[in-house]
């Protein structure tokens, strides 16, 4: 089963108006094993738009599980001072990057110990944060369809039905169902810019989290603007950080964040294990109680790893018109699944979005987790700094 | 095959050949195509005590991508964490494998020869770095695939091709001995003191002569015979190539002359295939190479830098090779050149001379390209330094003393 000629779209989208690839540029490739297909066609679109070379790495979920399996458990959270060292020279050469997201290898982490996994941070690469906090590099993230993902995420069909479906929901949410999806997508760009600026005009102090399970309120710093879906580097550069792309998101004050939020959709880490029905409480601003259906220890060791690690670096607003959401379709991978509702992430958090004096105060960490606390039933009400409140998202849709 | 060959093999590559130590960063180096072997690899070397198995998957359509459309001012650009990662591997007194088993055959077929000449990746230069100053433990070990076996047995089946590699490859690799590590240990000895007799009997040079093939090479002063048990300077013993059946040292490049025909068929590390190889050597460098097929492609590499024409290496393999004797060509120069003699155009080995002046002298490259030219049918006579003609294999037969039959 293939979807060759999706992959060609996929990739003349990833290093187009995803990356932007410039000629000249080193572009960084990452994708599990498996998908070999789309990369092929990334590097041969990027070197097409000029690249110098096309750095590829791909990541074997079953090394990792002999690791985890067989090393000696205080040797697992050891990485190679050159996976780092990498990430640097990257971004010191005002590299561009494209990560391939979907599991090929979705049950490769199946029934292993959970202390010991979540000791192992790969194929996270700490200084990754520190090069995308320098802005230094031009880089996008799009999914591509497998067999074993489709099965996954769609276990009730056969085989084939299942790779038709999946391939046919990352057709629609890439919007490569329009006749133009560059078009389409500057529009909904627009979209989200024009939303963004108008959260900007209300000149939030917090935002108030209430469903069910759900009673938290992130406080904002004095300077969080909202960006939507375009990043720019320090060159200048344009890029689309995530494609499919639907969110607005801001910078919250990793000090203020207080009350319980109940998770909306199962999150999958970026080594592929998967937590589901995570609870998590905060006390001024730090994760302290965190629950979960299965996976939580994953979570808590990831909190665990630094400072910044059990505090907030994000919060985003997703609505309902995300093609995406509207799917209700759970794809077990953040790429997709985080477009769907609105969400806020553990960890490190984008400098860009806060001006110069609050960028100490932004959170700072090796790990970045997504997880979604957003849905039609979740209202979501701005708090403004003399006390106003001012309904956001209701039922889904912009109040704003 | 079956889960047993897969953990037999890679068991054999993390001790017998590599000789992982608790603690150890390993390096796998491997193709796609390769999954299964490397996962296995990386379950031993943990099982072994690994401190952390770094792998590196390459992927030979990635590198026909590059060569069919990246711009011609950047087809030599490697970037510079390449040789970053293995000069710190070697600082960090790593241990590496590199898995080989074609993948892809005939990967860069149809595209422009020169093109592909001027890309020497997967060969990153500052291997040879840590080679010569010994500080990592390596090996390579031979991996059967489903592309390779068509390759080398096309008469056969697809599974029946597959089963004939595997067959050969456990047994070339003495995987089908009860001890695999104590056959290696015999073998080795024997290769041992065949080396011992080479240098004591003090060479100035080798001739080899056989059809088209009249080829004197000159050795260093001080050039030593060695054979394929290496030590780092951690004393780590390791087996560079598992199979090894060869002695060889690092000749003079300054000194060579004649004309060689190639006896077997040699495949470039980017795949690409070489046959009906002839090379003219003068004071020392290839001024005249030609060949039925991949001629551009070689060409292309000995134009690298200086030393690409120049030869680094000779090596010496008597009919004993279990190689040798299936008389199966592999298209895998890890099997090939230890079935028959041969020697490499490009960088030479700086602990295969004694002396630093000597050291200065070996042959420097970025490329290293062997090419099998012995057979039974080739004579190989050293030359010691009073001009005595000395016999060193007639028949594929170890004629010097010291080395009894095996």
């Amino acid at each position: 089963m293939s979807a060759a000629p999706l992959a060609e779209r996929l990739a003349d989208l990833a290093v187009g108006l995803g990356a932007n690839v410039q000629p000249g540029q080193i572009v960084a490739v990452s994708a599990d094993i498996g998908l070999e297909e789309v990369v092929r066609e990334v590097v041969a679109a990027a070197y097409q738009r000029g690249a110098k070379f096309v750095d590829v790495s791909y990541y074997d979920p079953h090394v990792k599980r002999a690791r985890i399996q067989h090393a000696a458990y205080d040797t697992l959270d050891f990485v190679p001072r050159w996976y780092g060292d990498r990430a640097f020279a990257l971004g010191e050469s005002h590299a561009a990057r494209v990560v391939i997201a979907g599991p090929s290898h979705p049950h490769a982490l199946d029934g292993l110990d959970p202390d010991r996994l979540g000791r192992d941070p790969l194929p996270a690469v700490a200084e990754w944060m520190d090069v995308l906090a320098d802005r230094t590099v031009n880089w996008t993230i799009v999914p591509y369809p497998t067999l074993a993902w489709a099965k996954q995420v769609h276990p009730e069909l056969d085989d084939e039905a299942a790779f038709d479906t999946l391939c046919r929901e990352i057709v629609h949410v890439c919007r490569l169902d329009e006749p133009d999806p560059d078009a389409a997508w500057r529009e909904r760009v627009d979209e989200l810019t024009d939303v963004g600026h108008r959260l900007d005009a209300l000149a939030l102090d917090a935002l108030h989290y209430e469903g069910p399970g759900t009673d938290l309120t992130v406080g904002l710093l004095p300077s969080s603007s909202w960006i939507g879906a375009v990043s720019w580097t320090v060159d200048g550069l344009e890029h689309l950080p995530n494609v499919p792309t639907e969110e607005v998101f801001t910078t919250p004050d990793p000090a203020r964040a207080e009350g319980r939020v109940r998770s909306t959709k199962p999150l999958v880490l970026v080594d592929g294990s998967i937590v589901r029905g995570l609870e998590v409480r905060f006390e001024s601003g730090r994760a302290v109680e965190i629950d979960a259906e299965e996976g939580a220890e994953l979570i808590r060791k990831r909190v665990a790893r630094d400072v910044g690690a059990s505090r907030l670096g994000e919060v985003a607003l997703v609505d309902r018109e995300s093609r995406i959401g509207q799917l209700g379709t759970v794809f077990y991978t953040t790429l997709l699944d985080e477009n769907a509702t609105s969400h806020v992430a553990f960890g490190s958090a984008y400098e860009e979005a806060v001006s110069e004096e609050d960028v100490s105060r932004a959170n700072k960490s090796a790990i970045h987790i997504d997880f979604m606390v957003g849905g039609d039933d979740v209202e979501v009400t701005g708090i403004t700094r003399d006390g106003k409140r001012i309904p956001v998202l209701r039922g889904g849709a912009w109040q704003i | 095959m079956t889960e047993a060959d897969l953990s037999r093999l890679a068991d054999l590559a993390v001790v017998v050949g590599a000789n992982v130590q608790p603690g150890q960063i390993v390096g796998v180096t491997a193709e796609l195509g390769h999954e299964d072997i490397v996962r296995a690899v990386a379950a031993s070397a943990y099982s072994h005590g690994a401190k952390f198995v770094d792998v590196w998957y390459i992927d030979p359509l990635v590198k026909r991508a590059r060569i069919e459309f990246a711009p011609d001012d950047s087809l030599e650009f490697v970037p510079s964490w390449y040789g970053h990662r293995i000069l710190t591997l070697g600082e960090e007194r790593g241990a590496n494998i590199l898995i080989r088993g074609l993948t892809v055959p005939n990967a860069l077929e149809g595209l422009d020869p020169q093109r592909a000449g001027r890309d020497q990746l997967p060969r990153v230069k500052e291997t040879n770095v840590i080679v010569n100053e010994r500080t990592v433990n390596w090996t390579i070990v031979a991996y059967p695939t489903a592309a390779w076996a068509r390759l080398v047995f096309p008469e056969l089946d697809d599974d029946a091709a597959l089963e004939r590699l595997w067959e050969e490859v456990r047994h070339v690799s003495r995987l089908d001995e009860p001890d695999p590590l104590e056959a290696w240990e015999q073998r080795i000895d024997q290769l041992e003191r065949a080396a011992e007799a080479l240098n004591d009997a003090d060479l100035d040079a080798v001739h080899f002569e056989g059809e088209g093939t009249d080829l004197t090479i000159g050795l260093l002063p001080s050039s030593i015979w060695k054979m394929a048990r290496w030590a780092t300077v951690a004393n780590v013993r390791h087996l560079p190539n598992v199979p090894t059946e060869e002695v060889f040292t690092s000749p003079d490049p300054e000194r060579v002359e004649g004309r060689v025909r190639s006896t077997k068929p040699l495949v470039l590390s980017d795949g690409t295939l070489v046959t009906g190889l002839e090379v003219r050597f003068e004071g020392g460098r290839a001024v005249e190479i030609t060949a039925d097929e991949g001629g551009e492609v070689l060409r292309g590499r000995t134009q690298i830098d200086d030393g690409a024409a120049r030869l680094g290496e000779i090596a010496l393999v008597d009919r004993e090779s279990r190689i040798g004797q299936l008389g199966t060509v592999f298209y895998e120069t890890l099997l090939d050149e230890n079935a028959a003699s041969h020697i490499a155009l490009g960088s030479g080995f700086s602990f295969a001379v004694e002396t630093d002046e000597d050291r200065a002298r070996v042959n420097q490259s970025a490329v290293h390209i062997d090419f099998m030219i012995g057979a039974n049918e080739v004579n190989v006579t050293g030359l010691s330094r009073d001009g005595e003609r000395v016999p060193l294999l007639r028949d594929g037969v170890w004629q010097i003393s010291a080395v009894p039959a095996a």
